[in-house]
């Protein structure tokens, strides 16, 4: 079955894939996406400690701050291996996207702490950034350093209600800043929406909420840049969780299909099923090798190309495991159509990592003009 | 002394060999419309390679080829593509040659795959019959044994190239058994001159003559022209293409169908048009992603692995979308793709309804899609009947 293909001359590839399957069958991601979305939670606590003692949520931070210093491509495979074993906490958000965010960050005590907090699992740093279409919006700053305060809304804020810190884009007199701001400051309140794949996300008001002195990571033409890598980071690592979904649906449908008796053969026999097994097949496969290479783009030339390659595999991989899956749920007959089967967790799974930091036709068209620009 | 290609490193290959590319072939034979030239058309570009020795890139040194491993092969037919080479009559070169040099006898070495190289023996493939298309293995044409002698009698037909080639390597049926079909099937080598060949060109939806009718009425063929086994012959033409499978799915014919769809698409402004836009952007990712996984397995050869059946994956992906890129073309030509010539862009000559046309075919040869999907059900899922 389709999976992305590294070297992997020292085996930490594996180990990580191994550690993940292992993870899986102590906490079957099924179960916990159902526990979850019947308490309304946003995040499972226990599982998230698990993780980072794991030592999967500081993966690409420094070592000094209790990070992996590992790189995308420890990522790629780690994400990928969750997608597969359908381990839906909020990962790409508070782990990827705003350790990213911090980690490119200058140094400085307020960073460091929360690089630490996050690696270590004790502190859930979540992302305050998008507006209501998605795009980058950032709150209002008023006033001074060290009398700063924002006012706004910002919405897709992930465990809005488990997070401990929220970094939060603002837009000051003097330009952009990136703050950090406790979860429980003052004129702080979260509204929230259930997700397709059982959990939540928030709509963050601020309403004049102070920022406290030395809490500014970073500021001015900086901000956007710490901005874009993170984002493209995540859509690298969303593409392998995709391409992880679309697979081990896949590995789920043509199991059932080959169990599934009718006209006294099983239907993974019949020749239009086949042919879109066989089609299925051929759209993980590609989804992995448009990971490989963004992962291979991003760590050589870099830049440009990496550019290019992840707006691709994000792309890619969307396409492919909402497709894969949606046929999945209809190859499996009204069993599919059932909550009680798995395959239709994959399914909302996809939808929702796929509407993540842009959708395949949102990023086709990104990556056109960025080519084209030249 | 025959240099060692394969101890170059891959990009110095790659240079050596584009230069020197470059500087000799022909500049009239550069794109040419025709996907399949017949033998004359091309002449002096065979000659010139089989003089430098270039000729055949993955026959062995001490036969007179270059001995490439897969990966420096996949360089020389990548270069091949980008400097716009024409296709040269290639089935002696790449599977009569291969096929005698795995099974043949040092005599059908010794005779044969000097006059491949010289150009005397154009060869063309006799596989499908009227009757036995995807279903190969019902193959119909008899080989009765007579002495020392073969007598062939029946019929190929999409035999590519049969009319400018004078020797043809045919499955023919020797015997039947009706339990094991693939049995009794043997590789015979006919000299297409012989008293009682016919050969008859088709000409195809380009009103091109690139494949043919072969029709044999008593044709006498020594039996010291089979290669290998009689009656084993079916595993032998299974297993001349081996890594090469890989070129059935390289991405350079929608690659240079996607270049002519830009050309037009900035001639008459259909970057503007964000529903082009979009479509364009599907077409231009698919290819991109071609690419990755093209890669991906290019990746296997260049660490020394083999192949699997997934390889055919590419096959259908590129066939596809090179039929897509073309369908788009015709898209934007609005009124004018009811022409049969080529379209003008900026001054330059764009030939869409000749993509058009030339993409049909890719998605039936080399064993139809359909059928790929079948072998992939099997040998890649592992789906059951």
């Amino acid at each position: 079955m389709p999976k992305t293909m590294f070297d992997d001359e020292d085996g930490t590839l594996a180990m990580l894939r191994d550690s993940v399957g292992g993870f899986a069958e102590a906490h079957p991601g099924a179960k916990a996406l159902r526990a979850r979305r019947k308490a309304g939670g946003d995040l499972d606590r226990g599982l998230w400690s698990a993780m980072a003692e794991a030592g999967w949520l500081g993966l690409m931070l420094p070592a000094n701050l209790g990070g992996a210093d590992l790189s995308i491509r420890e990522q790629a495979v780690l994400s990928e291996a969750l997608g597969r074993a359908l381990l839906t906490e909020p990962v790409a958000q508070l782990a990827i996207f705003s350790g990213a965010l911090l980690r490119d960050a200058p140094a400085g005590e307020e960073r460091d702490r929360l690089l630490r907090g996050i690696a270590d699992g004790s502190l859930l740093v979540t992302a305050a950034w998008q507006g209501a279409g998605g795009k980058a919006a950032p709150v209002k700053a008023s006033g001074a350093h060290p009398a700063l305060t924002l006012t706004g809304t910002c919405h897709f804020v992930a465990a809005p209600v488990s997070a401990t810190d929220v970094l939060v884009l603002a837009e000051g007199d003097r330009g952009r800043l990136l703050v950090s701001v406790p979860a429980g400051a003052g004129g702080l309140s979260v509204t929230t929406r259930p997700t397709l794949d059982g959990a939540v996300l928030g709509a963050v008001a601020f309403a004049g909420t102070p920022v406290e002195s030395g809490r500014v990571i970073a500021a001015g033409a900086e901000v956007d840049g710490l901005l874009a890598s993170a984002i493209e980071v995540t859509r690298l690592a969303l593409a392998a969780e995709l391409a992880g979904v679309a697979s081990r649906a896949l590995e789920i449908t043509v199991d059932y299909t080959k169990q599934r008796v009718q006209f006294g053969k099983p239907i993974a026999s019949f020749q239009a099923i086949q042919h879109r097994l066989v089609d299925m097949w051929g759209d993980a496969e590609f989804a992995c090798c448009a990971v490989v290479n963004a992962v291979e783009r991003t760590l050589g030339a870099g830049g440009r190309d990496g550019r290019l390659a992840t707006l691709a595999a994000k792309a890619r991989a969307g396409d492919a495991a909402v497709g894969i899956t949606r046929r999945a749920i209809h190859l499996h007959g009204a069993m599919g159509f059932t909550d009680e089967c798995d395959i239709g967790l994959y399914m909302k799974r996809a939808v929702n990592l796929n509407a993540t930091l842009g959708q395949p036709e949102e990023l086709r068209l990104a990556f056109v003009d960025l080519e084209r620009s030249a | 002394m025959q240099t060692d290609w394969n101890a170059l490193p891959d990009e110095d290959f790659r240079h050596v060999f584009r230069t020197w590319v470059d500087e000799n072939c022909p500049r009239h034979l550069r794109f040419m419309r025709k996907q399949r030239p017949v033998f004359d058309e091309v002449a002096e570009w065979y000659h010139a390679l089989a003089a430098k020795g270039w000729l055949s890139p993955v026959w062995p040194r001490e036969h007179g080829g270059m001995g490439l491993s897969a990966a420096k092969h996949i360089i020389y037919v990548e270069e091949w593509a980008r400097l716009g080479c024409p296709r040269i009559p290639d089935h002696g070169i790449g599977l009569v040659g291969p096929l005698l040099i795995r099974y043949g006898t040092q005599e059908q070495k010794d005779h044969y795959l000097p006059k491949i190289l010289s150009g005397e023996h154009v060869w063309c493939q006799g596989y499908s019959e009227p009757n036995s298309g995807s279903d190969l293995a019902s193959l119909k044409t008899a080989a009765v044994r007579d002495g020392d002698h073969f007598v062939v009698n029946g019929q190929k037909i999409w035999t590519t190239l049969a009319h400018c080639a004078n020797w043809i390597f045919a499955l023919v049926r020797t015997s039947r058994d009706e339990k094991v079909r693939q049995k009794g099937i043997t590789v015979l080598l006919i000299d297409l001159t012989s008293p009682g060949v016919t050969v008859r060109p088709i000409p195809n939806l380009r009103e091109e003559a690139d494949f043919c009718e072969v029709f044999f009425d008593n044709v006498r063929v020594p039996a010291a022209n089979v290669v290998g086994v009689v009656d084993e012959g079916w595993n032998l033409a299974k297993a001349v293409l081996g890594h090469e499978r890989i070129f059935l799915g390289a991405p350079s014919r929608p690659e240079y169908a996607l270049s002519r769809l830009i050309m037009l698409a900035e001639a008459r402004g259909a970057f503007d048009d964000p529903a082009f836009r979009s479509r364009y952007a599907r077409l231009r990712l698919d290819l991109y992603d071609l690419c990755s996984a093209f890669d991906r397995f290019a990746k296997v050869l260049r660490t020394g692995g083999e192949l699997g059946g997934d390889v055919s994956v590419l096959k259908l992906f590129c066939t596809e979308l090179y039929q897509r890129i073309t369908e788009e073309m015709l898209e934007i030509a609005g009124e004018e793709a009811r022409f049969a010539d080529d379209l003008d862009a900026n001054g330059s000559e764009v030939d869409a309804m000749n993509l058009y046309l030339d993409a049909r075919a890719p998605a039936i040869f080399g064993g139809s899609n359909e059928i790929q999907r079948n072998i992939l059900a099997k040998a890649v899922l592992g789906l059951p009947g």
